[in-house]
C-alpha cells in the first residue's frame, strides 16, 4: 500500500493501472447506461424521470467521498509529514467540485418535472450547494497563492476546518428546513429501492467510481510532473 | 552562545546556502556579508528557529535551539529590516508600548538621552508616519536598548542611515560589547563598525 | 506574572493602536446603517414586512460588516514584523491567535452589539425580542471573531486575492446565522438554541487557535 503515499511508487503503480480502470468504466458506462434507459422500470410515481437517479446519486456520493479523501490526505499531510497529501488535495479538489456540480445539475433537471422548478430550498440541496462553495474555495485558495508551501498547507488546513464544520452546516441546515417547511419533498430517499434499480445503480456507482479514479490518475501524475519541473 | 554547524537551508529544492559554520561568543560581533539574495535573512529567521534547515543544527548555551527556545527568545533582540513601530501614534506612546510590552524598567531620562543621541527628541509628540525612513529605522534601535538583552540579531541596520547615526550606532555596539553582549547583524555595505569576525554567504 | 503583564500590555497595545483607528470602527458601523437604509429603500416602507424581516436584516448585515474589518485582523501586524515581535517576546502562535480573538470581539464586535437597539428601532423588531437578538449576537459575534482570525490569518500569504477571506467567514457561518435569527424568531426554544450556538462557539474555539497559530507560523516563515 506504499503507492497511497509515496509518488515514484505511485505513479509506478499507476501506470499498470490506469489502461484497465480507463477500459473497465467504459464498459461499466455501456452495461450502466444500457441498464439504467432500457432495462430497468420505470417508477410508478415519477416515470421516465426516475433514470435521472443513475447520474445523480452516484456522483453525490462521489462528491461526498472526494472529499472524505481530500480531509484523509490532508491529515496526512499535516500530521506526518506526507508531502503526497498535497499532491493529492491540489489535484482532487477539481475533481470532486465537478461531481458535485454534476449531482447539482440532475438534481434540478429532476426536480424541474417532478416539483415544478429548478430548485428548492430543500436541505439536501442546500448542503451540496454549499459543499460545492467550498470546493470552489479551495481551487480558489489553490489559485491565488504565490507561495506553494504556504499555499498546499492553507488548502490543508481549510479543508480540515472544513470537515469539522460541513456537518455543523449540514446539521443546521436540516433543522432550519424543518423549521421552515415540512418534510414533504424527499422523494427520494425512499427507504427501500426495487432491485430492479438497485442493479443500475450499483453498476453506474463504480462506473463513476472507476471513472474518477482514471482522471485522478491523470492530474496526479501531471502535479507530480509539473513540482518536479518546478523543483529543476 | 550561539553555534552554528554545518547548516544548509534549502527552500523550495533550491539550495540558499551550505554549510555555514558560525559561533557567536559573548562580547563578540559577527557581520554578515553577501550580495543580494545571498540567504543572509534567511540565515538570520533560522537562528530564530523561523525556517527548518535541512541539515545542520543551530546551539543555544549547549543545548539544541529548538529544546531551549524559552530561555533563548528570553535573550534576544531582533530587528528585522522593516519597521516595527505603529505608523498612527506618536513616537512617544510607542516607546511606552513598548516599555510595557518588553517590561523594560529604563528610566525616561535614559531614553531622553538616547533620543538626543539619535536626534529624535524634537519628534517626540509627532505621529511616527510624518517621520522620515531613516528616522524611522533610528527610533527602531531604541529597542534594543529598551529590551536590554544579551543577543542583538539584526537585519541591514545600517541601510539608510547618515554617516551621523552609523557612528552612534558604531558607539552603542561597543558599549554593548564591553558588557559582554553579542551582535550579529547583516550588511551589503562597507562600514566603519568594529566587527570580530566577518562571515561572508 | 510575567505572563499577565504580557498580556496586559497586549491589550493595552491593541487598545492604543484600535484607539488611533477609531474612524475605522466607526465607518464599519455607519456601513451597517447605511445598509440598513439600503434595504428599507429596496423593500418599501410596509411595516409589516419590515418588522417581520427585521431579525433576518440585522443578521446579515452584521455579518456582512464584520467581515469588512477582516483584513485589519491580522495584516498590518504581520507587515510590519510586530506578530514575529510578540512571538519572540514569548507569546505562542497559538496564544496571539486567542488574543487577537478577543480582541477583536472586543474592539469591533462590541461597538455593533452597542448599535444594534438603534438598529431595532429603525426595524421595528419589537422590544420583547430584543434581549434574544442581543444575546444570540454576544455569541454568534465570537463565533465570528474567531472564524475571522481563521480566515484572515489563512490570507496573510495571499496577494492576490483579498475577497477571498470574507467568502470563507460567510460560508462558514451559515449554522450561526440559522440558529441566531431561529433565536430571536421562537422564543420558546430559547435555552436549546442558545446550548447549540454554544456548543458551535465551542467546537470553533477549539480549532481557532491549532488553525490561526499553524496559518501565522507558515506566513512568518516563508515570508
Amino acid at each position: 500500500m506504499k503507492f497511497l503515499v509515496n509518488p515514484s511508487k505511485f505513479n509506478k503503480v499507476a501506470d499498470y493501472v490506469f489502461l484497465p480502470v480507463l477500459i473497465l468504466s467504459i464498459i461499466l458506462f455501456s452495461i450502466g447506461l444500457i441498464f439504467s434507459f432500457y432495462l430497468s422500470p420505470d417508477d410508478y410515481q415519477q416515470g421516465s424521470t426516475v433514470r435521472i437517479m443513475y447520474v445523480h446519486v452516484p456522483s453525490a456520493w462521489l462528491a461526498l467521498l472526494t472529499y472524505a479523501i481530500m480531509t484523509l490526505y490532508s491529515i496526512a499531510g499535516l500530521a506526518f509529514r506526507i508531502p503526497f497529501g498535497f499532491i493529492i488535495n491540489t489535484a482532487v479538489a477539481p475533481i470532486g467540485a465537478v461531481f458535485t456540480l454534476i449531482c447539482i445539475i440532475s438534481g434540478s433537471l429532476w426536480g424541474k418535472p417532478m416539483w415544478g422548478t429548478w430548485w428548492v430550498w430543500d436541505a439536501r440541496l442546500t448542503s451540496v450547494a454549499i459543499l460545492f462553495i467550498i470546493y470552489l474555495i479551495i481551487i480558489f485558495i489553490n489559485l491565488s497563492f504565490e507561495n506553494r508551501i504556504v499555499r498546499e498547507k492553507v488548502v490543508a488546513i481549510f479543508i480540515l476546518v472544513g470537515s469539522v464544520n460541513l456537518p455543523i452546516v449540514k446539521f443546521s441546515v436540516d433543522w432550519w428546513n424543518t423549521l421552515h417547511q415540512p418534510a414533504t419533498i424527499s422523494k427520494l430517499s425512499k427507504p427501500s429501492i426495487d432491485p430492479s434499480m438497485m442493479t443500475p445503480l450499483i453498476i453506474m456507482t463504480f462506473a463513476f467510481i472507476m471513472m474518477g479514479i482514471a482522471i485522478a490518475i491523470l492530474r496526479i501524475k501531471t502535479e507530480i510532473i509539473s513540482r518536479k519541473s518546478y523543483l529543476s | 552562545m550561539i553555534i552554528v554547524k554545518d547548516l544548509s537551508i534549502e527552500r523550495s529544492n533550491k539550495k540558499i546556502f551550505e554549510n555555514v559554520n558560525l559561533s557567536l561568543g559573548s562580547g563578540k560581533i559577527i557581520l554578515l556579508k553577501g550580495k543580494n539574495g545571498s540567504g543572509k535573512t534567511t540565515l538570520l529567521k533560522a537562528l530564530l528557529n523561523l525556517i527548518e534547515p535541512s541539515s545542520g543544527a543551530i546551539y543555544w548555551k549547549g543545548k539544541l535551539l529548538k529544546k531551549n527556545l524559552n530561555n533563548f527568545f528570553n535573550n534576544v533582540t531582533y530587528i528585522a529590516d522593516r519597521t516595527s513601530s505603529l505608523s498612527k501614534l506618536s513616537v512617544k506612546e510607542n516607546i511606552k508600548i513598548w516599555k510595557k510590552i518588553f517590561l523594560s524598567n529604563i528610566s525616561n531620562s535614559q531614553v531622553e538621552n538616547i533620543l538626543k543621541t539619535l536626534k529624535l527628541d524634537i519628534y517626540l509628540d509627532q505621529k511616527v508616519n510624518s517621520l522620515s525612513f531613516g528616522e524611522t529605522k533610528k527610533l527602531e534601535f531604541l529597542r534594543l536598548i529598551i529590551e536590554n538583552k544579551k543577543v542583538w540579531i539584526l537585519d541591514e541596520p545600517l541601510s539608510n542611515l547618515d554617516n551621523e547615526s552609523i557612528d552612534v550606532i558604531a558607539q552603542t555596539f561597543e558599549d554593548h560589547r564591553s558588557k559582554e553582549g553579542s551582535i550579529i547583524f547583516s550588511s551589503h555595505q562597507e562600514s566603519e563598525i568594529n566587527v570580530s569576525e566577518e562571515v561572508l554567504l | 506574572m510575567i505572563i499577565l503583564n504580557k498580556i496586559i500590555s497586549f491589550y493595552y497595545r491593541e487598545y492604543k493602536l484600535n484607539l488611533s483607528g477609531f474612524q475605522d470602527i466607526l465607518t464599519n458601523i455607519i456601513f451597517f446603517f447605511v445598509s440598513i437604509f439600503i434595504f428599507i429603500f429596496s423593500i418599501g416602507p410596509d411595516k409589516e414586512t419590515i418588522s417581520n424581516i427585521g431579525i433576518s436584516i440585522v443578521w446579515t448585515l452584521l455579518l456582512l460588516s464584520s467581515t469588512l474589518s477582516l483584513r485589519k485582523f491580522y495584516q498590518d501586524d504581520f507587515e510590519n514584523g510586530n506578530l514575529l515581535i510578540m512571538h519572540l517576546n514569548g507569546l505562542s502562535f497559538g496564544f496571539i491567535a486567542i488574543l487577537k480573538t478577543f480582541s477583536h470581539f472586543i474592539f469591533v464586535q462590541v461597538p455593533f452589539l452597542l448599535s444594534i437597539p438603534i438598529a431595532c428601532i429603525l426595524l421595528n423588531i419589537a422590544d420583547d425580542k430584543l434581549i434574544y437578538l442581543f444575546s444570540s449576537f454576544a455569541i454568534g459575534s465570537f463565533i465570528l471573531s474567531c472564524l475571522g482570525s481563521i480566515s484572515s490569518s489563512m490570507n496573510l500569504m495571499n496577494q492576490r486575492n483579498f475577497l477571498l477571506g470574507s467568502v470563507i467567514v460567510m460560508i462558514f457561518s451559515v449554522p450561526i446565522i440559522i440558529f441566531s435569527v431561529g433565536i430571536a424568531n421562537l422564543e420558546e426554544d430559547f435555552n436549546s438554541l442558545i446550548s447549540i450556538l454554544f456548543g458551535i462557539l465551542l467546537i470553533v474555539f477549539a480549532i481557532n487557535p491549532w488553525a490561526s497559530g499553524l496559518c501565522l507560523k507558515l506566513s512568518l516563515e516563508n515570508n
